[in-house]
Parts: C-alpha cells; sequence; structure tokens
C-alpha cells in the first residue's frame, strides 16, 4: 500500500442528484509525475477536492500518503502542497507578505526556500498579489505549494491561461525543482499535448470513471487506428476493444486498444489493412467522445455506486 | 546542438529526440567524441520528463550511437556517423517506397516518377548553391 502516493478505490461523489465520480478507481506511485486529464466537468476538481479534505466522498476509500483525507484533513494538507484551479489570494497582500502570512501554517515551511523560489520564478516580491499577472499569479501559488517541502504536489490545472512561452517555462520548473528531486506530481489538464512531454503516467477520466490509465509511450503504442473492409472491422468487433468507428467509403477506420496484438492478428489472416499513428489528441478524442451516451448510461447502471446518506 | 520538439505530432516525443541526435551524427554536426549534454541539463532545455531523456539516451547507448562513460557523462560513439547514415539509408528507402506507392496509386508510370524525383533534387541543390545556410537548416529541422 505504501508505494502509492495517492490511491482511490471505487470513489462516488454526487452534488445533490448530479453523480459527478462514479465508482473511480486510481492508484498514482510515488516519484512519478501523473497527469490527470478529462474535459471540462470530467471530475477532475472535485476527485481533487476529495484528495485535500475539502469534500466528503459517499462511497469508497481514499488514501492520500496513507492517510484518509475525510478524518485527517489537517495532516494531509500539511504535507501536500496543492495548487488550486483558481488561486485566489488576498489582492491586498504584497507577495513578500503573503509568503510570511503562510509560513506560520506549516510546521516544515522553509522561508529561505520560499525567497529562493520567488526568485527562481521571477515572483515580484513588493508587488501587492492583485497586480499580478496571470502568470505571476500561478507561480506565486507555486512557491506557496512548494516552501514547505511537500512530498507530493497536487496542481489543479495550472497551465489554465497561461501562455505558451509561461507552459513552457512552468513545465521546466517542475521538471527541475519537482522531478528532479524526486517527488510526486499529480496535476490536472485538460490539454494532452501540453502534459505528454511532462508525465511519466497519464490517466483519462470521463463520466466519472478512469476510462485508461498508462505510460505516456506505452498509450501511443496500444492505440492506433486501422482502416479496413467492412466485413473485416465486423469480424474485429468481437476480439478487440474498439473506441471509435467511422465509415471511410467502403472502408471503416476504427481505433483499437491493444493495437499490436490486433495488427498481428489481422497480417497472420491475411487481412487487408492499413495503420495509423495518432497523437495524442486524438488518442484522448477517441475515449471520450467516442463513447456515446448509452454506453456511459450502461455503465451508470453497472456502476458499483450505492450511496449511502 | 538544436532540437525541435512538435507537441501534438503522432511521432512520440522520445521518438522525435532521437531521430535528430540521429541526424545531427549522421550529418556531422555532432562529431564522434562529442560531449552530450546531461540528461538534466537537455530535459530542462527541452522542458522534457528525464526519465524520457534518459530512456533515449540509454537506447541510443544499445544502438552504438552514443556511449557513457562512467562519472564523465555521455558522448557520441566512434563510429556513430557510419551507423546512423546506414539507419537513414534504410528509413529514406522506406519513405521512398510510400512516395512510389502512392505514384502508382495516382496512375503515373516509371518515367513520371523519375521525372519528379530529378525535378525535387534540382530545386534542392540549386536551393543549396545560392544559400549554403538553408542547407544547414534542412538538416537540422527534417
Amino acid at each position: 500500500m505504501s508505494e502509492f502516493a495517492i490511491e482511490f478505490q471505487g470513489v462516488c461523489k454526487s452534488f445533490r442528484r448530479q453523480e459527478v465520480l462514479r465508482g473511480t478507481t486510481l492508484q498514482v506511485e510515488k516519484g512519478k509525475t501523473f497527469a490527470f486529464l478529462g474535459r471540462n466537468g470530467a471530475g477532475k476538481t472535485t476527485a481533487i477536492g476529495l484528495m485535500m479534505g475539502l469534500l466528503k466522498r459517499d462511497a469508497g476509500e481514499i488514501r492520500v500518503l496513507n492517510l484518509d483525507p475525510a478524518t485527517h484533513p489537517v495532516e494531509v494538507r500539511r504535507r501536500v502542497g496543492y495548487l488550486a484551479e483558481d488561486q485566489t489570494m488576498y489582492g491586498w497582500m504584497r507577495c513578500e507578505e503573503i509568503l510570511r502570512f503562510m509560513a506560520p501554517f506549516y510546521p516544515t515551511w522553509d522561508h529561505q526556500l520560499a525567497l529562493q523560489y520567488a526568485k527562481d520564478f521571477e515572483v515580484p516580491l513588493a508587488t501587492r498579489i492583485k497586480h499580478l499577472s496571470k502568470g505571476q499569479n500561478v507561480r506565486l501559488g507555486l512557491v506557496l505549494a512548494l516552501a514547505h517541502r511537500p512530498e507530493l504536489v497536487i496542481l489543479d490545472d495550472p497551465a489554465l491561461g497561461l501562455d505558451p512561452i509561461m507552459r513552457k517555462q512552468f513545465n521546466r520548473d517542475l521538471i527541475t525543482h519537482l522531478q528532479g528531486q524526486g517527488r510526486t506530481v499529480f496535476y490536472s489538464s485538460h490539454l494532452l499535448y501540453e502534459v505528454e512531454p511532462v508525465a511519466d503516467e497519464v490517466a483519462i477520466l470521463d463520466h466519472g470513471q478512469i476510462v485508461r490509465h498508462a505510460e505516456t509511450e506505452d498509450l501511443r503504442r496500444d492505440v492506433k487506428q486501422i482502416s479496413l473492409s467492412r466485413e473485416a472491422a465486423g469480424l474485429l468487433a468481437n476480439q478487440a476493444r474498439i473506441l471509435d468507428q467511422r465509415p471511410d467509403g467502403d472502408e471503416v477506420a476504427i481505433i483499437v486498444e491493444e493495437a499490436p496484438e490486433v495488427i498481428l492478428a489481422l497480417e497472420q489472416e491475411g487481412i487487408e489493412h492499413q495503420v495509423v499513428d495518432l497523437n495524442l489528441d486524438e488518442i484522448f478524442e477517441a475515449y471520450v467522445a467516442g463513447r456515446k451516451p448509452e454506453q456511459a448510461a450502461t455503465q451508470r447502471v453497472a456502476g458499483p455506486c450505492e450511496v449511502t446518506t | 546542438m538544436i532540437i525541435r520538439i512538435e507537441k501534438g505530432s503522432a511521432v512520440p516525443i522520445s521518438s522525435q529526440i532521437a531521430e535528430q541526435i540521429a541526424t545531427l551524427c549522421a550529418s556531422g554536426k555532432l562529431a564522434s567524441g562529442d560531449r552530450m549534454p546531461s540528461v538534466r541539463e537537455l530535459a530542462r532545455e527541452l522542458a522534457v520528463n528525464q526519465n524520457t531523456i534518459l530512456r533515449v539516451y540509454e537506447r541510443m547507448v544499445r544502438e552504438g550511437l552514443l556511449e557513457m562513460r562512467h562519472g564523465q557523462g555521455t558522448f557520441v560513439a566512434e563510429d556513430a556517423a557510419g551507423l546512423t547514415r546506414s539507419a537513414h539509408r534504410k528509413r529514406l528507402t522506406e519513405e521512398l517506397r510510400h512516395v512510389a506507392r502512392q505514384g502508382v496509386a495516382l496512375g503515373l508510370d516509371a518515367d513520371d516518377l523519375h521525372e519528379l524525383l530529378t525535378a525535387a533534387l534540382e530545386q534542392v541543390l540549386r536551393l543549396a548553391r545560392s544559400n549554403p545556410k538553408t542547407q544547414a537548416k534542412i538538416e537540422v529541422t527534417k
């Protein structure tokens, strides 16, 4: 159990009648940089809120650094660096003031380190928070999230609203200051191609469930588009997991999981086919847009959720 | 050493980096014995996961293009240029076969295809003659 920094087991969470998480199961190994992907409204921020003990789950188990955030919220927050999606800070404070303001909340706060990060991230210490740019605001939030030397860092869509140059700089900071020191980073995003260079692993959340969890490069090897005749595609329907399919003249273009095995089988059967490599956005789309509402509905019925309130 | 990463490409990032290092070796821009940037440096420069860079280096060490000297870093191997040239030849053959297949599908015959290749070649050579810098850029980005 202890090799995981974060564990979710069959977690459910509803807001009134709206189910947001439905039996979400997820494990994040220590030391990994883990990207949590999903469309807007997929449940990413809700899952993070549960991890930080800001929300109460309806069912399932959650462990963050081996602690249950529902019963030990303060201890979790002490040991985790957290950057919220809408990092709102007191606008009237100067950056330097908020650093001193935050310090007493954390027993492990290292003020020298905070000042060093502020310098590295080019945060203007004498400026009032309300006058910071979006990029400076995120970076200040990151200084506040890192200065107590957390072993796990949870970032909710940190790249949101950053321009391409700031995003690259942000990725660099992530690589140098977090990956370089062997810390676990969990961050959410809806931009697959942005997380690809940085993440060790990705998990795709859709309709409150993890539809795929894999190493970034494995995902690319595993999911491919294959064009073949309609009859051949019909044969495959029972053997392969098809994520998406569209007609293409006399042929069908299907997107499959376990592509190497499928391709091998097609070759052995001597079935004419063409393989196309996909980029990560296309793979993501196949997972979240290829799912029809009926499928989601069946999964909802079949889901293990028993809401007890 | 300039390495370009194309985001959102169908080519995985590790392959993009490996191919470009191989191209730099083949063209002589990286000569045998040259010291490669450290995993940390290159990861930071490209804003790419350190494990990805490490895997690329390890793969290229296995392929004999790079060598890791203990405590000193990673270097371009002795016969890297020769190795990459044969690998590039193989890849180019594959690409030309792909082009030929497309040509045949369009109903072109051998003469038409030869003519197109000759024309393309002339264009490239003319460009290279008029501006030596362009050639360097073609090598680096492709």
